[in-house]
C-alpha cells in the first residue's frame, strides 16, 4: 500500500514552516506522499505540474492568498475536481472559527470546499476526512 | 371675514397638520397656544408653565433657551430631552423663534419641536455596533496569531512523541526545533498583545511633532540600508509643539515604517526602493505620512473577488496587531488614519491629527497638587 506508485499525493499549502512540517509527518505516517508550497502562486505551479490527489490550503499567506488560489483552482476545468481541504486560523468577528467556511461556501463563482478545519486541527478528524475524500 | 377664513384654513391645514409640536410661550413662561401635535405629545397645556408641560418640572429650567431668546430676539435651535404624555423620555430638536412687532418688546416665543428620539436611538445603536465590531476585529486578530502558534506547538509535540515511539532521533530533534520556534513566537506575541491591551491612555506632553520621526528613522536606518532601501525624511520645519504621546506616536510610525520596508522586500519587481516619512501641518491638522514604492496591496482584487476582512499578510511577519495598535493610538489622539495603495506600485499611509482634538497635556505634578481640593 505504501509503495510510491500507489501512495496518494497531497499538496500542503501553508506559509508556516512548522505547520508544513507537522502535516508532512502526519500524512507520511499515514501512507501518503506530500509536496508543499509556501504561497498561492507557488502552489498553483505545483498543482499544474504535479497533479496532486488532494490539497490542504491555508488562507492567510503572502504573495497570493489562499482565497485567490482557491478561486483559480475551482474555476480551472483541469484542476476543479481535485479536492481542497482548507486548514486555516482565520477567525471571524467575535472569534468564530467557522466564519471563513460560511464565507467561502456562499460564493457564486466557486463551490464550497471539500473540507474545512480550523487551526489547530483535530488530527483524527482530519485524517478521517482525507481518507474518505481519497477513497 | 376673508381674513378669518384664511386664519381657519391655516390653522387646520398648516398649524395642526405639520409633523412637529408647536407651542407659543408667553413672557411668564406659560403655554398660551399650541397645535394638535403639541397636545398629542405633551398632553393638556392651556395656561400651564412650559417647564411643567415639557419636562414635568416644578421650577424653571436652569439653562432655559426661551429666556435667552426673550432677551436678545435671536432664533435658537437646541436638542432637548423631555417627557411625553405616555411618561417616557423623548429627544426633540426645538427651534425657538421670537414673535415681535416693530417697536415693541418680544411678547411671545414660538417653539417648534421635532421628535428625534428614533434618530438618537439609532445613533446609540450605531456607536455600540461600531464598538462591538472593533472588539470582534481585535479578538479575530489575536485568535489568528494564537491558533497558528498552537498548531506549531502541537506539530512539535507530535514529532517528539512519534520520534520517541519510533526511536527516530532526527525526528525528535526536528520536533524540539518546532517547539522552540513556537515558544519564541508566543513570547513575542504576548509582548505585542500586552502592548495592545494596555489600553494606554495617551500620556500627552508638549513635544516637537518631528521628534518621533527622527527617532524612528534612526532606528530603521541600518535595517533599511542592509535591504538596499532608501529611507528618506521630509519634515516641515517650524511646526509648533503639540500635546502628543511621544511613545505612542513612535509606535505608530515604527509600525508603518516596518510595514513599508516589508512591502519593498516582498515586491516582485526589483527597483530603487524608497520609503519616505514626512510631516506637514495644514489648517491646524498635523499630518504624518509614510510612503513606499513596494509591492502595494492587492486591494482591488480582494475587494472585487472576495471579502475585505481577511488579511493576506503571512504570519511569519508579525502578529497582525501592528496596524490595529496604530489605529487605536491615532484614535486616542483624536485623529484618523487612512491609506491608498496600488498593487505593484506602492502604498501610502497617512495619520491626520487635528490640533483641536488632541488630548490635554499631562499637568505638571506641582500644578496638579494645587488643583486638588484639600481634605
Amino acid at each position: 500500500m505504501s509503495t510510491s506508485q500507489q501512495a496518494k499525493k497531497i499538496l500542503i499549502v501553508d506559509d508556516e514552516p512548522s505547520v508544513v512540517s507537522y502535516l508532512e509527518m502526519l500524512f507520511c505516517d499515514n501512507g501518503y506522499q506530500t509536496i508543499s508550497a509556501a504561497d498561492g502562486k507557488e502552489a498553483l505551479e505545483l498543482m499544474r505540474r504535479e497533479k496532486p490527489d488532494l490539497v490542504t490550503l491555508d488562507i492567510s499567506m503572502p504573495e497570493a492568498s489562499g482565497t485567490r488560489f482557491y478561486k483559480e483552482v475551482k474555476t480551472d476545468p483541469q484542476l476543479a475536481s481535485i479536492p481542497v481541504v482548507i486548514i486555516t486560523a482565520v477567525t471571524g468577528y467575535g472569534g468564530d472559527p467557522y466564519a471563513y467556511q460560511k464565507f467561502i461556501s456562499h460564493r457564486r463563482i466557486v463551490p464550497p470546499p471539500e473540507g474545512f478545519f480550523p487551526k489547530p486541527i483535530q488530527r483524527e478528524e482530519l485524517l478521517e476526512a482525507i481518507r474518505k475524500l481519497l477513497d | 371675514m376673508e381674513a378669518e377664513e384664511i386664519h381657519d384654513w391655516l390653522r387646520a391645514n398648516l398649524f395642526d397638520a405639520v409633523p412637529m409640536a408647536i407651542g407659543v410661550i408667553s413672557r411668564d413662561f406659560r403655554v398660551v397656544e399650541a397645535n394638535r401635535r403639541f397636545e398629542q405629545t405633551y398632553g393638556p397645556w392651556k395656561g400651564r408653565p412650559c417647564h411643567e408641560v415639557y419636562k414635568g418640572r416644578k421650577e424653571r429650567c436652569a439653562h432655559c433657551a426661551a429666556v435667552e431668546t426673550f432677551a436678545d430676539g435671536r432664533i435658537r435651535i437646541r436638542e432637548e430631552e423631555g417627557i411625553v404624555r405616555k411618561g417616557s423620555q423623548s429627544h426633540y430638536l426645538v427651534h425657538m423663534v421670537p414673535i415681535v412687532r416693530p417697536g415693541d418688546e418680544i411678547r411671545y416665543v414660538i417653539e417648534m419641536s421635532t421628535d428625534i428620539t428614533l434618530v438618537k436611538q439609532l445613533e446609540r445603536e450605531k456607536r455600540e455596533a461600531e464598538r462591538l465590531a472593533a472588539v470582534g476585529e481585535t479578538v479575530a486578530g489575536i485568535a489568528h496569531g494564537i491558533k497558528n502558534v498552537l498548531m506549531g506547538l502541537e506539530g512539535g509535540m507530535y514529532a517528539v512523541n512519534t520520534g520517541i515511539a519510533q526511536g527516530d532521533d532526527e525526528r525528535i530533534a526536528r520536533g524540539w526545533a518546532m517547539l522552540e520556534e513556537n515558544v519564541t513566537r508566543i513570547s513575542q506575541f504576548v509582548k505585542e498583545f500586552l502592548d495592545f491591551a494596555k489600553g494606554r491612555v495617551a500620556h500627552a506632553r508638549l513635544i516637537d511633532p518631528n521628534e518621533p520621526v527622527r527617532k524612528v528613522v534612526q532606528m530603521f536606518a541600518e535595517q533599511a540600508a542592509r535591504a538596499g532601501i532608501r529611507l528618506e525624511v521630509d519634515l516641515q520645519e517650524g511646526i509648533a509643539p503639540a500635546p502628543l504621546d511621544e511613545e505612542g506616536i513612535h509606535t505608530c510610525l515604527a509600525n508603518l515604517v516596518s510595514n513599508a520596508i516589508d512591502a519593498c522586500l516582498l515586491s516582485e519587481q526589483r527597483r530603487n526602493f524608497v520609503v519616505t516619512v514626512s510631516t506637514r501641518e495644514r489648517d491646524g491638522v498635523l499630518v504624518y505620512e509614510v510612503v513606499d514604492n513596494g509591492q502595494g496591496m492587492d486591494y482591488e482584487i480582494s475587494k472585487q473577488v472576495f471579502s475585505k476582512f481577511f488579511t493576506t499578510k503571512g504570519s511569519d511577519r508579525g502578529t497582525g496587531l501592528g496596524l490595529l495598535t496604530t489605529k487605536k493610538i491615532v484614535h486616542q489622539h483624536g485623529g484618523r488614519i487612512s491609506f491608498a495603495s496600488k498593487p505593484g506600485q506602492g502604498s501610502s499611509f497617512r495619520i491626520e491629527l487635528p490640533r483641536a482634538d488632541l488630548p490635554c497635556p499631562d499637568r505638571a505634578p506641582a500644578e496638579q497638587r494645587r488643583t486638588e481640593p484639600n481634605p
